[in-house]
């Protein structure tokens, strides 16, 4: 066999496997995503935006649980992102080189993985046991735990992406450094750090552990982040593995919104990132 | 392999003939005196003295790695932007050492503008790309900065390109316009002092062009000091030429002579393409 056709099956053999791999992957993918679709689809209906969870044997909907997790995811957004760009900005901007930095940006990788069960019962130590009772205030800092390394890590890369030519130019103009950040390296890096928010944003859409051990739940419609508060996940997990099929039917609806909202972030953060390419090019 | 010693090493100021009597008519703008400049360990720069004459074109040329580039960023100190880099000796400009910790970045920076080899325009409008640089120095009304950021544009010939599309974002626009912007944000501060580092090595043919041309206008009002590694480029816009290998400056003399009939081997052996 001459040496070229040996590299062309080499070649075929290769390509093959990893299509079986990469179609491997999607098969789970897609059956989770079908089976959440067909699912959800069935058992949505407009009472599941208006009405409350209810309790077993009656009608009722998912409204207490969203409204408590825009507030709580909200809240965690709010409380995370300036921190977390401060942070970025002092590590890309002040301590890019140096070990202090090097420390920092390994400890919030760390961070960044640490497992969610874990987040959920420092805050659980941090807050709950201090305030007596479950809280969505809580909730919403366990929550921007999870953020705050995701917007660190995010606010970090952008800035360093900013060419160095950038901060000279700026500089050599005499404007100081605080300004150059502010008015010109942030400005730079925003779709980048937006991205990075969004994405946080969708990662807490369906984190469920941190929120058992913080807001954990609530039947009732309440706003008021002093008491427990009801959620999205925490609600799907406790009606799915339920005994009634109805609420089997609200956790699925739930799972199927959670799911479409988490698409649209993520398509919406796609989209920014790919806008602010072609303007840089 | 240097086994010569140039006159700049004592430290002095190379008085090249023809700029000596040019300087009659000018006058010195920029000195370096004993000029030494250190990447932690690396000596970069080694005992540069040079006289660079007012509202002239000053071409600083030479192989890559030779500290063309490092000196030109002495002159505006944009250097100190990064940690353990040290610039010894001193620069005088205007007889006043712009090394000494107590001259004001400030001040300094308003005085020497600087262009970069890429255009990196601020991800802003065209015109608050001019205004943004203003601010910081000057307080003026509406109408002034205005007609301050008019003056900036044409200037650097760039106006009846962009007078329409003021309010657009400067990222819109062609790298050669880009680069004009660059340059009219750099005047508008009205400095003494322009220097180019590279500016038109990320251009295309006819952009450079343009840039050499306006480089040419802005000698009439400002001291220019270029950074090229383009021989033709170096003829074409400067009054004085001067050459430096490993740190050192070896030659610096008017442009004409400089290409010519130089005085080193080294300069003529760079100049003919034998080595570089």
């Amino acid at each position: 066999m001459s040496l070229y056709a040996q590299r062309a099956i080499k070649n075929v053999i290769a390509q093959l496997l990893a299509m079986v791999a990469t179609l491997f992957g999607l098969f789970w993918l897609v059956w989770i995503l079908w089976t959440t679709l067909s699912k959800g689809l069935a058992a949505l209906k407009w009472s599941i935006f208006t009405q409350m969870t209810p309790p077993p044997g009656a009608d009722g909907g998912l409204l207490n649980a969203f409204v408590g997790s825009l507030i709580m995811n909200g809240l965690a957004i709010v409380i995370a992102t300036p921190i977390g760009i401060a942070a970025g900005t002092f590590l890309a901007e002040y301590a890019r080189r140096t070990a202090l930095g090097q420390i920092i940006r390994f400890v919030n990788d760390i961070l960044l993985s640490a497992p969610s069960i874990v987040i959920g019962l420092f805050v659980y130590e941090l807050m709950v046991r201090q305030m007596g009772h479950f809280s969505g205030w809580a909730g919403g800092v366990a929550l921007s735990f999870i953020v705050l390394p995701v917007v660190v890590r995010t606010t970090d890369e952008m800035l360093q992406l900013v060419p160095s030519a950038m901060r000279e130019a700026s500089l050599s103009l005499g404007i100081p450094q605080w300004k150059v950040v502010v008015r010109i390296l942030w400005r730079a890096a925003r779709p980048g750090i937006v991205t990075g928010v969004l994405l946080a944003l969708a990662r807490i859409s369906g984190e469920t552990a941190p929120l058992l051990f913080t807001a954990l739940n609530n039947q009732y419609w309440t706003a008021n982040l002093n008491t427990p508060m009801a959620n999205v996940p925490v609600v799907i997990f406790q009606y799915a593995m339920s005994p009634y099929d109805y609420w089997h039917a609200l956790a699925w609806a739930g799972a199927f919104i959670v799911t479409l909202f988490i698409l649209f972030i993520s398509l919406g953060a796609r989209a920014l990132l790919s806008r602010n390419k072609v303007i840089n090019d | 392999m240097t086994n010569f010693a140039p006159d700049q090493q004592i430290g002095a100021s190379s008085a090249p003939s023809e700029a000596g009597r040019a300087a009659e008519a000018t006058s010195t703008h920029i000195q370096g005196r004993g000029l030494g400049f250190f990447y932690q360990d690396f000596h970069a720069l080694k005992k540069i003295g040079m006289d660079i004459p007012r509202r002239k074109g000053t071409a600083i040329l030479g192989p890559s790695g030779c500290g063309k580039s490092t000196l030109l960023r002495v002159f505006n100190r944009i250097y100190a932007v990064y940690p353990k880099l040290e610039a010894r000796g001193s620069v005088l400009l205007d007889g006043e050492n712009i090394l000494e910790p107590r001259y004001s970045m400030n001040r300094l920076r308003s005085k020497v503008g600087m262009v970069f080899q890429k255009p990196v325009p601020f991800p802003m409008t065209i015109y608050e790309n001019i205004a943004f640089g203003i601010r910081h120095h000057e307080k003026l009304s509406r109408a002034a900065m205005e007609a301050r950021v008019e003056q900036a544009l044409r200037s650097a010939a760039l106006w009846d390109e962009v007078k329409d599309k003021l309010n657009k974002s400067a990222l819109g626009l062609s790298g050669g316009q880009q680069q004009r912007l660059c340059i009219a944000r750099a005047i508008a501060l009205k400095p003494e002092v322009l220097l180019l580092d590279e500016p038109t090595s990320a251009l295309d043919p006819i952009a450079t062009g343009r840039i050499e041309q306006l480089i040419a206008e802005l000698e009439r009002d400002y001291t220019i000091v270029i950074v090229t590694h383009n021989m033709q480029q170096a003829a074409r816009v400067s009054d004085f030429t001067a050459f430096m290998y490993m740190g050192e400056l070896i030659e610096y003399d008017g442009t004409e002579r400089i290409f010519t009939k130089p005085g080193k081997k080294q300069t003529e052996d760079y100049i003919t393409g034998r080595f570089g």
